[in-house]
């Protein structure tokens, strides 16, 4: 598998490790009402799609940036790949 | 006082290098390395006058150069300053950046080919899921070679710095060297 | 139909024209008191106890391919009962002593064959944390031995001994550990459900649940719907699939993982050896291939097939554990698709819908355990009580702080 890293291009996965479901980026707000709750949810609960999944991934062997990459986990085609950095300022805005 | 003896990071008394018909491969033990990061907002610094190189891109000057290794971040050289405080020189060029020693983690091996980039490229192709075409003179990665993660340094058409782990040494030059020695044959 | 040595000579002599299907094809009923999806292992195992056991024969698995051709036909068919946590522990025990009758039981032949299993030691860490390992076994009454290393090499000489990275200090055995035929686990617990009134439905999709007032009634499945009293999901890699359907997210990821074997060899290795430190186990088949596998790939899957990377690397762990698998060509090479959860430990479990009941978060390691989630599932869905073997494997164990997490990393499910 080849990842389309927004700066390097095309990048073996296998300079990559994997973490997971991009809502890990949002990270519940602890001081709200119910957060316990919402931490247990978002620790411990996952879509897992059969189908078009974000998911983090990792350029440890690389330029140690954080990716959101869009994925089919049916057929593996990569639909993009963004900073994860980007993506949370994008969600900040 | 007991007496100590300086060793490289290949455990020998001076740097290694041996060839490999038109290809040498040599220990840098005299590199000076260390790591430049800027905070966030701070606007990039010229540290001896190198100006910092974009994605992918490595710049020297003399003794002196720089390579990317993320964004906002650079990882600066010296030849033969391994024995200097070279970060402090670096931090005094480059204020408020955060700059951190780290000649100490790595191993630098430079492959050179008297035969011409061709040389140069199969040895590359041995080794790493790279594409030789992307990495050009005045380009840099990182990526990893049997397991081991490396930065590869295009220093000219006929020159590849590979820059690794230390503690990982041995292991960086037997995988350098064998491939090497099997392009000769 | 069955089996013996009377019918095998005649069959023979015959050209084996009177050989019949093991169970029937049955159009499904309008609706059943239970419904079980999914026909691996597990499901048939629970449809197995719940009529032997629990007097339920009204009850249907509805299967989308054919029954055993997820991972209970796909696994390197290692059982053992060596884990460490209490409340894992005493859950593989149960399951290897129904693995020691099983075959009387079902009057079946699985293949079981207790040849023992050897996790190599390779540190002193290793040795601590396996004697402890081992004492756990011990008081389940799993039994367990630790072997030093001239024990060891005498037991298997051909292991590299003296590798640089991880050189081999001795082993943890557990002698009752070993291997079964996959499939005719699958198959001696189908004909003994249908035999016993069980509708084994194969072609079968489950497509969707019919819920009503916060209990289900049925499942929409691609030969129409069903109705159910209850619904038990036993689905492995298809886990947050299926809970989907009804609106439950659940603690798993689905994941692949893959497995190989060679071409037959004369007999070499004795049991089960695993290498945890290179990320290789392998065993021998009765038909002489050796059998092994490594890590999962690592990233989430449902695509039944593994890439090239984990190949690269459970073979570099092969040649450094036994280089004399070198001279082995390899004949095939598989995925499967497993539901890996947040501590690497299962569940079987109400849900908070009526009369919806889920068995699933298997990992990699779900084989073994067919007879024991068979039967406490069963417990579950005939009793509405969880077995007292199989209290600890609660959904809720996750809010409350009691997660079963044996090797320590977290909820990170490509890890476990
Ligand atoms: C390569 C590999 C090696 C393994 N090695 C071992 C091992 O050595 N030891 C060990 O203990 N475990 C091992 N495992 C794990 C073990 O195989 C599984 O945990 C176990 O088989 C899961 O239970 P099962 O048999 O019921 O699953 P499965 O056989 O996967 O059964 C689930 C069934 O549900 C069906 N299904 C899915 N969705 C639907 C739907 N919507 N409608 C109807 N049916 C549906 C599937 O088609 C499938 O047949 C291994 C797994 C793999 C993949």
């Amino acid at each position: 598998m080849l990842i389309p890293h927004p700066l390097l291009g095309l990048r073996d996965a296998q300079e990559f490790t994997y973490l997971g479901d991009a809502s890990l980026l949002n990270r519940p707000d602890p001081a709200t009402p119910g957060a316990e709750a919402a931490f247990c949810d978002y620790v411990f609960l996952r879509d897992n799609p059969a189908g078009v999944h974000r998911e983090l991934w990792f350029h440890e062997q690389g330029d140690r940036s954080w990716l959101v990459v869009t994925r089919n986990t049916l057929t593996h085609e990569i639909l993009s790949a963004e900073l994860a950095s980007d993506v949370k300022a994008g969600a900040a805005q | 006082m007991t007496d100590l003896l300086p060793v490289t990071a290949l455990g020998d008394s001076a740097p290694r290098s041996e060839t490999f018909g038109p290809l040498s491969l040599s220990e840098n033990a005299g590199l000076a390395l260390a790591s430049l990061a800027l905070r966030r907002g701070q606007a990039a610094p010229a540290p001896f006058g190198l100006a910092l190189p974009d994605v992918a891109r490595a710049v020297t000057s003399g003794a002196l150069g720089a390579f990317w290794t993320g964004r906002g971040q650079w990882m600066i050289e010296a030849g033969g300053k391994a024995e200097s405080d070279f970060a402090a020189a670096l931090e005094a060029e480059a204020p408020g950046c955060s700059v951190t020693e780290q000649t100490d983690g790595f191993v630098a091996f430079e492959v050179v080919s008297e035969a011409g980039a061709a040389r140069l490229e199969a040895l590359m192709s041995k080794l790493v899921n790279i594409d030789p075409k992307t990495l050009g003179p005045g380009c840099c990665t990182r990526t990893g070679l049997e397991h081991m993660t490396v930065f590869l340094v295009r220093r000219s058409e006929t020159r590849l710095a590979v820059i690794g782990m230390r503690s990982l040494a041995g292991s960086l030059w037997h995988a350098l060297s064998q491939a090497a020695r099997r392009l000769e044959n | 139909m069955t089996f013996s040595g009377f019918k095998v000579i005649k069959e023979a002599l015959t050209g084996y024209k009177g050989w019949g299907p093991l169970w029937r094809n049955p159009v499904p009923k309008p609706s059943y008191d239970i419904v079980i999806i999914g026909g691996g292992g597990h499901g048939l195992a629970t449809a197995y106890y719940l009529a032997k056991r629990y007097g339920q024969a009204n009850v249907a698995v509805l299967e989308k391919g054919w029954i055993g051709s997820g991972n209970a036909g796909r696994n390197t068919t290692i059982i053992r009962s060596n884990y460490l946590l209490p409340g894992n522990q005493p859950f593989y025990e149960l399951s290897m002593k129904l693995w020691e009758t099983l075959e009387q039981d079902t009057n079946f032949n699985s293949m079981v064959s207790q040849r023992g299993i050897i996790n190599l030691i390779h540190s002193d860490g290793q040795r601590d944390a396996y004697r402890r390992r081992g004492n756990s076994m011990m008081i389940s009454g799993a039994g367990a031995r630790l072997l030093g290393r001239d024990e060891l090499r005498q037991m298997v000489p051909f292991l590299n001994f003296d590798n640089a990275r991880f050189p081999i200090k001795g082993g943890l055995m557990q002698e009752r550990a070993g291997t079964a035929r996959h499939d005719g686990v699958v198959w001696g617990y189908a004909r003994g459900a249908d035999r016993r009134g069980v509708d084994i439905i194969q072609n079968c999709e489950v497509t969707g649940f019919r819920i009503e007032n916060g209990a289900v009634q049925g499942v929409e499945t691609t030969r129409g719907f069903i109705g159910a009293g209850k619904v038990g999901v036993s689905v492995a890699g298809s886990s947050g699939r299926v809970m989907g359907y009804a609106g439950r997210r659940l603690p798993i990821e689905s994941h692949a993982l893959q497995a190989f074997v060679s071409e037959g060899l004369k007999p070499v290795i004795p049991g089960v050896i695993t290498f945890g430190a290179g990320h290789f186990y392998v065993s021998q088949s009765d038909k002489g291939g050796l059998v092994f596998g490594g890590d999962i790939d690592g990233y989430n899957s449902y695509a039944q097939r593994g890439g090239l990377p984990v190949i690269e690397d459970v073979l570099e762990g092969g040649m450094a554990l036994m280089p004399m698998i070198g001279r082995a060509r390899l004949l095939r090479a598989w995925g499967g698709l497993v539901d890996m959860s947040m501590d690497g430990s299962p569940i079987i479990d109400r849900t908070d819908i009526a009369g919806l009941y889920f068995n699933g978060a298997w990992n990699y390691g779900g084989f073994k355990a067919t007879p024991a989630a068979g039967l406490t599932f069963a417990h579950l869905l005939a009793t509405d009580t969880p077995h007292e073997t199989a209290t600890a494997f609660r959904f809720d164990r996750f809010n409350r702080g009691y997660v079963i997490d044996e090797k320590g990393v977290g909820a990170q499910p490509n890890l476990h």
